[in-house]
């Protein structure tokens, strides 16, 4: 019997705290839902943690949970209205939005500002449903994370898919599996297009069908087509 | 930003207003104990106490936790709860030293506990 009880306490504690959180979420709008900013997004965590405690440990009042989550209501009331009167302060706690893809190409310095490389801005391109690098002629990293993109004027839909060979100097040693070829290959490459050292090429990326996207560091992108060894497919 | 100012002003009131609230209540809650807790200390120390001494100390407790229940950690409550229960039964016994050991911890308690919820440096980390 008393553990029933006691299963019916949690039961209604649950119902308190889940009330208050929903006037809460709604009372800091639908942003705090959708697209967040990192403070957000640490109140967000806050408020799930702040809740799930005293709503499942009998011996904390719930008083705690509440007045917790109202105190995390507060800052983040305060946090917007000093964002909305406060560029800097906007600045100083969301970050700002980095510029990855120029006109010249992929802005790797700015890549690593933002603790990434260049395989991770291929992955988010792919998620905006741009596979190529030289179909973009813009990419921004917003500052609640996500990339947005412009693409190229005179991009064309490749059916074939680009694979990193070359980041940063580093040859990507599975990729290269795939095209069946050795680093004579890139060595080949790096001739023709009068490269002097492998750590001179920012990226170098190659699709199926031979066509090449090649940053050679201080200089512009470049694309060309190449003949690939027979029988390669991805 | 006008919504904004004044639901922080609204929920800041609220919060002091209830810290203030909750600040009076524990006081003044755990200092009717406190003389309640002395009164029962000295009628041990002198031998005269009965178990109706400690046992109506006991139901100004139960009283006053009720309410304390929605302020302080349950567990908090329920140390007092034991340590009191074993005050009861000593003196019932007439083991006037073991009942007035068992008082002085609810004493230091009664001290303790408010001191703990305080705003102080100690506290706050």
């Amino acid at each position: 019997m008393a553990q029933n009880k006691f299963m019916l306490v949690i039961f209604f504690r649950a119902i308190i705290i889940f009330v208050t959180l929903i006037v809460i979420m709604r009372l800091m709008g639908k942003r705090q839902i959708g697209e967040m900013q990192p403070f957000e997004f640490i109140i967000t965590l806050l408020i799930a943690e702040l809740a799930c405690v005293p709503m499942t440990d009998v011996s904390i009042p719930l008083i705690y949970g509440i007045v917790s989550v109202f105190a995390v209501f507060i800052l983040h009331q305060a946090l917007t209205l000093l964002e909305q009167s406060c560029t800097l302060f906007r600045r100083i706690v969301d970050g700002k939005p980095s510029v990855v893809i120029n006109k010249c190409g992929v802005d790797v310095k700015e890549l690593k500002k933002n603790n990434m490389d260049v395989s991770d801005l291929i992955e988010s391109l792919r998620s905006t449903g741009n596979f190529s690098l030289d179909s973009v002629h813009y990419a921004i990293y917003e500052s609640n994370g996500k990339l947005s993109v412009l693409k190229s004027e005179n991009s064309t839909t490749s059916e074939q898919m680009p694979i990193l060979i070359v980041s940063c100097g580093r040859v990507q040693k599975n990729n290269l599996k795939l095209l069946d070829v050795g680093n004579d290959f890139i060595t080949d490459l790096m001739k023709t297009n009068g490269i002097a050292r492998l750590k001179d090429i920012q990226i170098l990326t190659l699709d199926g069908g031979g066509n090449v996207y090649l940053q050679v560091k201080g200089q512009n992108y470049k694309t060309f087509k190449i003949t690939l060894p027979n029988g390669v497919s991805w | 930003m006008v919504k904004s100012i004044i639901s922080i002003i609204v929920v800041s009131a609220l919060i002091f207003l209830g810290a203030t609230v909750e600040n009076i209540y524990l006081k003044n809650s755990f200092d009717d104990l406190i003389i309640m807790v002395d009164e029962i200390s000295d009628k041990l120390e002198n031998q005269t106490a009965v178990e109706d001494d400690v046992l109506s100390m006991q139901k100004l407790w139960i009283d006053k936790k009720q309410k304390l229940h929605v302020f302080i950690p349950h567990t908090e409550i329920k140390e007092i709860d034991l340590w009191i229960s074993e005050c009861v039964t000593y003196t019932k016994y007439k083991k006037y030293e073991d009942a007035l050991a068992k008082c002085e911890v609810v004493k230091e308690l009664c001290e303790q506990i408010p001191k703990t919820f305080s705003v102080k440096l100690q506290n706050l980390f």
